[in-house]
């Protein structure tokens, strides 16, 4: 492929986007990269923010360079390449990627925040984004998608799923690969390097044997199902309740998070609001009377 | 969902016709029976291969309520009959069910020595630190200054930590778990099941009837609420408030070793020594 | 034991023969603790139960050697353990198990002066009553009590046929001298022995019940992973196997497991009798001392006393019924043992009218010698 660094004027500076949620190793990318572009006689400025400094929260950071740079961030709609750790993560940064020539490079596994959960029903729909990387192709101009972290536990780490898709974005720029692996190794922590140098070799021969948007489904590359096509999923049917094993200890009166189970005026235990049911278990499995069954569909 | 793809129900594992069960309401043994049964579904293992060695108390009658060959045999003693069961006939899996005092009292020597023989046996030992089924008197396990039908003034004698117990005198495998845990127990059972060795698991069970209501404990609810805030998990091992919270029981697998199981290596040696003498 | 090993005749001590007799009936599973003086049958077990593919288990104390047996007994092995006088109290609790759950197994009690730890290394038959009241509540028990080498040879394959076939706890009953006693036995070939075994249950049907019998008061065996998923418990059990308190029910148990050793009399009474016929007077006596009766009986019958001698082989149940035919009409009845007076309270129940009973008793960890039991035969005689 055309390298991004190639088709831009010499004057202009190169804006690469590199994004994701804590503890994936965002830093780590960006710090490679401007380690590497300095030492190719770039300048290079290198703006991040660290979400919460906690695990899970939103990172992303601006590196740019060429001959002169003057601003640390990178304008919407003007980034050369950008690089998701996260699926949803990456979707957020989508209109920074320049509309003709922009290069999306993303894991697309999926990192789902808890204030995305929200409902406790079974099967119930979450709020994390819903895009299909076929949806996300149609977006932009070069997409590669890919199961960056699935590919680097296979390796042997997990969290060696940065440096796979460093290795994808090493073949957009034009710098030789042995410098790319120089600055990885200057970053990456000394018991992981041989773990990273294969992941970055499997990142750059993905693309160089890949198209653009040419993934692959069978690699484990699941994405968001819409909340529609879950709701008829759901396992189980309502709690029933078996009158002659219950012995009205009323445990499951206490443990329902949903308080619709109660004890009637024979202190047997039945569920009064069924709406309210979330079809949990809860009240099955601490039933020591093994009187509450939810019975699976089917 | 179980390895061959079936949906554990636990009625699969009953004899129903002798339901409801004999335990009082509230008991924690139910729960711990739940899980034992959830987890051998879960390893999918043929009913007709399980057998199940209780011995006597509440915990012993336990056996009795499962479809599958159950012996109900002396005081004490199951870990021993389990041990012949095993040896004589190793296709089986011999699942040992008992309680704090059949295994600590009365059995305690059986215990360490099947922990030390290492024979591919499952002990799960319930605790609920009263002997219920004789009215409530004083175990090894009760807490201290506990009252029970044995100890008027309350209890003042040092509690067995059955686990470490276990753990010293050399068992393959030593878990805890609360019953409120109750997929967490099952796994630590599914553990227990599936390691090659002696596992030693300890389910912290809870007396709601007879030990709860001399203590004021409060309902079974109560009970296990309180138990959840006196465990800490084993994956909290190295967190940062452990020097504040330096009492709490552990739960979880707390111990874990790959010593030789007995009965399979002695075949290997006679096996080994028969044709080095050249006779069959 | 290959199928083809001829008759062979060995020099052997008596708790050998007991071990070599176990192999030969079956046995391939011994747990035991040591104890004087029967641990050398559990050390030529350890020799050759690993020879035939058997068990051979040393295990933490008495009471779980007793439980290890049961538990691979139930499993389907055929199984022993040996002990003495202190061991065997420990083991009554699973004993009882065995009577009560219908567990065959094999129980050897090698005796010795007793009570508590008493004389380890002396002789004893001090444990008559132990043998068959040991464990608690009524339970059908067989006591068998040989007399020599051979016959623990013989006897110990016997007592696996038996308790095989009633499916009851069978004691092997000998003292400390018949044990280290070292006579010449003749090895039976393997084909020359009559070999008893369990029934087994063969069609698990959804009602089969484990405890149903048929007429012969013996319930088919259940073996563990043939699909039958029954409950064996300690319990008073219904034919269902789960336990009852139902008095119809409790009663129908009971009656049945302790009738059923009434039924099969035939099979369990053994008896030795010697001159009896033409006797006046009847020496009873059983094991070592047994064969200073022998001797005691000749020697008066030359001194013109016409005695004769009623041996039980089968001690428990005692042979009531062969007991009765030969004592009626004899004037009197010596019965030697070595203990204070045990199984002489059996005899007296049966003593017919006008016919004296005396016992001759030695509780110093000493043998009964001919010579004493001619003196008594002659005091009893003359006190007629």
């Amino acid at each position: 492929m055309q390298s991004a660094l190639a088709m831009q004027p010499a004057e202009s500076p190169v804006n690469v986007l590199i994004v994701g949620v804590g503890g994936q190793g965002v830093i780590m990318v960006s710090k490679v990269l401007a380690t590497l572009c300095q030492r190719q006689g770039y300048q290079v400025k290198q703006s991040e923010v660290h979400g919460m400094a906690k695990r899970g929260g939103s990172v992303f950071s601006h590196v740019r360079f060429g001959e002169t740079v003057y601003s640390p961030t990178i304008p919407l709609g003007e980034a050369d390449v950008l690089v998701a750790l996260e699926w949803a993560e990456g979707l957020r940064w989508l209109s920074y990627l320049k509309p003709e020539s922009g290069i999306f490079i993303a894991d697309t596994q999926q990192i789902v925040p808890p204030f995305a959960c929200r409902d406790r029903k079974h099967g119930a729909g979450s709020g994390y984004a819903r895009e299909s990387v076929a949806d996300v192709i149609a977006q932009v101009a070069n997409c590669y998608a890919i199961n960056a972290g699935q590919i680097a536990h296979e390796l042997g780490n997990t969290k060696a799923g940065n440096t796979l898709l460093l290795g994808m974005m090493s073949t957009t720029l034009d710098f030789p690969a042995d410098d790319w692996r120089e600055a990885i190794r200057m970053f990456a922590p000394p018991k992981a390097i041989d773990i990273n140098m294969q992941a970055f070799d499997r990142g750059r021969d993905w693309v160089e044997t890949h198209n653009p948007a040419d993934f692959d489904p069978g690699q484990g590359i699941e994405m968001p199902i819409p909340v529609e096509e879950v709701a008829h999923e759901v396992e189980f049917e309502l709690p029933v309740i078996n009158r002659a094993w219950c012995k009205r200890c009323d445990i499951c009166v206490k443990f329902c998070p949903e308080r619709c189970l109660s004890l009637d005026e024979q202190q047997i235990a039945v569920l009064h609001a069924p709406e309210m049911c979330t079809l949990c278990r809860i009240c099955e499995r601490l039933c020591p009377d093994f009187a509450i069954e939810l019975k699976y569909r089917n | 969902m179980n390895e061959a793809g079936k949906q554990f129900n636990i009625r699969d594992y009953l004899r129903e016709y002798l339901f409801p069960h004999f335990l009082c309401p509230g008991c924690g043994h139910g729960i711990a029976l739940r899980a034992l049964l959830w987890a051998i579904d879960e390893l999918d293992i043929d009913k007709d291969r399980l057998a199940f060695v209780s011995g006597i108390g509440c915990s012993g009658r336990l056996g009795a309520y499962i479809d599958a060959n159950t012996f109900h045999v002396t005081h004490g003693r199951p870990l021993a009959f389990a041990t012949g069961l095993k040896l004589a006939r190793p296709d089986l899996e011999v699942i040992v069910i008992t309680g704090d005092g059949d295994c600590l009292a009365i059995g305690g020597n059986h215990l360490i020595h099947a922990c030390r023989r290492n024979l591919n046996i499952t002990c799960m030992m319930l605790n609920n630190e009263v002997y219920g089924m004789t009215g409530g008197q004083v175990s090894p396990t009760t807490s201290s200054e506990r009252y029970t039908t044995t100890t008027p003034y309350g209890n003042h004698e040092p509690v067995f930590d059955a686990c470490a117990l276990a753990e010293a005198a050399g068992a393959g495998m030593v878990g805890r778990e609360i019953t409120l845990q109750t997929p967490g127990l099952k796994d630590v059972l599914r553990q227990g099941l599936a390691h090659e060795g002696f596992s030693f698991i300890e389910v912290m069970s809870d007396c709601t009837e007879v030990f709860g209501r001399k203590n004021d404990l409060g309902s079974s609810a109560e009970m296990v609420l309180t138990q959840k805030a006196s465990v800490r998990p084993d994956f909290l091992e190295d967190a940062v408030d452990q020097p504040f919270r330096p009492h709490q029981i552990k739960t979880g697998v707390l111990a874990k070793n790959d010593r030789p199981e007995y009965a399979e290596s002695w075949r290997r040696h006679i096996e080994a020594m028969k044709r080095e003498r050249g006779h069959a | 034991m290959p199928d083809s090993a001829p008759t062979k005749t060995v020099n052997l001590p008596g708790n050998h023969a007991c071990a070599l007799g176990a192999i030969a009936a079956g046995c391939r599973f011994y747990a035991g603790y040591p104890i004087t003086p029967s641990s050398e049958v559990a050390e030529r077990m350890s020799v050759e139960l690993p020879r035939v593919d058997g068990v051979f288990i040393q295990m933490e104390d008495e009471v779980a050697s007793m439980g290890a047996i049961l538990g691979a007994s139930m499993g389907g092995m055929k199984v022993m353990t040996a002990t003495s006088g202190p061991g065997f109290s420990l083991k009554q609790e699973n004993i009882g198990y065995a009577a009560g759950a219908e567990i065959p197994c094999v129980i050897v009690n090698v005796m010795r002066g007793g009570p508590s730890t008493g004389l380890p290394t002396r002789p004893a038959q001090a444990d008559v009553m132990q043998a068959r009241w040991g464990t608690h509540g009524d339970h059908p028990i067989v006591v068998i009590t040989p007399d020599s080498v051979p016959e623990i040879y013989a006897q110990t394959i016997r007592a696996f046929n038996l308790s095989e076939q009633l499916r009851v706890p069978v004691v092997m009953l000998y003292d400390e001298a018949l044990g280290h006693l070292i006579e010449q036995v003749s090895l039976s070939g393997s084909g020359d022995i009559e070999i008893a075994n369990r029934k087994w249950a063969a069609d698990p049907k959804p009602e089969f019940q484990p405890y149903a019998s048929g007429d012969d008061l013996i319930p088919e065996m259940v073996r563990p992973g043939d699909g039958f998923r029954t409950h064996t418990t300690g319990l008073t059990h219904a034919e269902n196997g789960f336990p009852t308190q139902d008095p119809e029910l409790v009663d129908q148990y009971m009656r049945r497991i302790l009738d059923k050793l009434e039924i099969h009399n035939a099979l369990i009474e053994s008896f030795e009798a010697i001159d009896t016929e033409d006797a006046d007077y009847l020496v009873v006596a059983f094991g070592i001392t047994a064969r200073a009766a022998r001797r005691a009986i000749k020697q008066a019958r030359e001194q013109g006393v016409r005695v004769g001698m009623f041996r039980p082989i089968t001690l428990w149940p005692f042979p009531v019924a062969a007991f009765e035919s030969i004592v009626g009409g004899k004037h009197g009845v010596l019965i030697a043992e070595m203990n204070a007076g045990q199984l002489i309270t059996e005899i007296e129940r049966y003593r017919p009218a006008g016919c004296r009973v005396d016992g001759l008793n030695r509780i110093d960890g000493e043998t009964i010698t001919p010579r004493q039991i001619l003196n008594s035969l002659r005091e009893l005689a003359d006190n007629e």
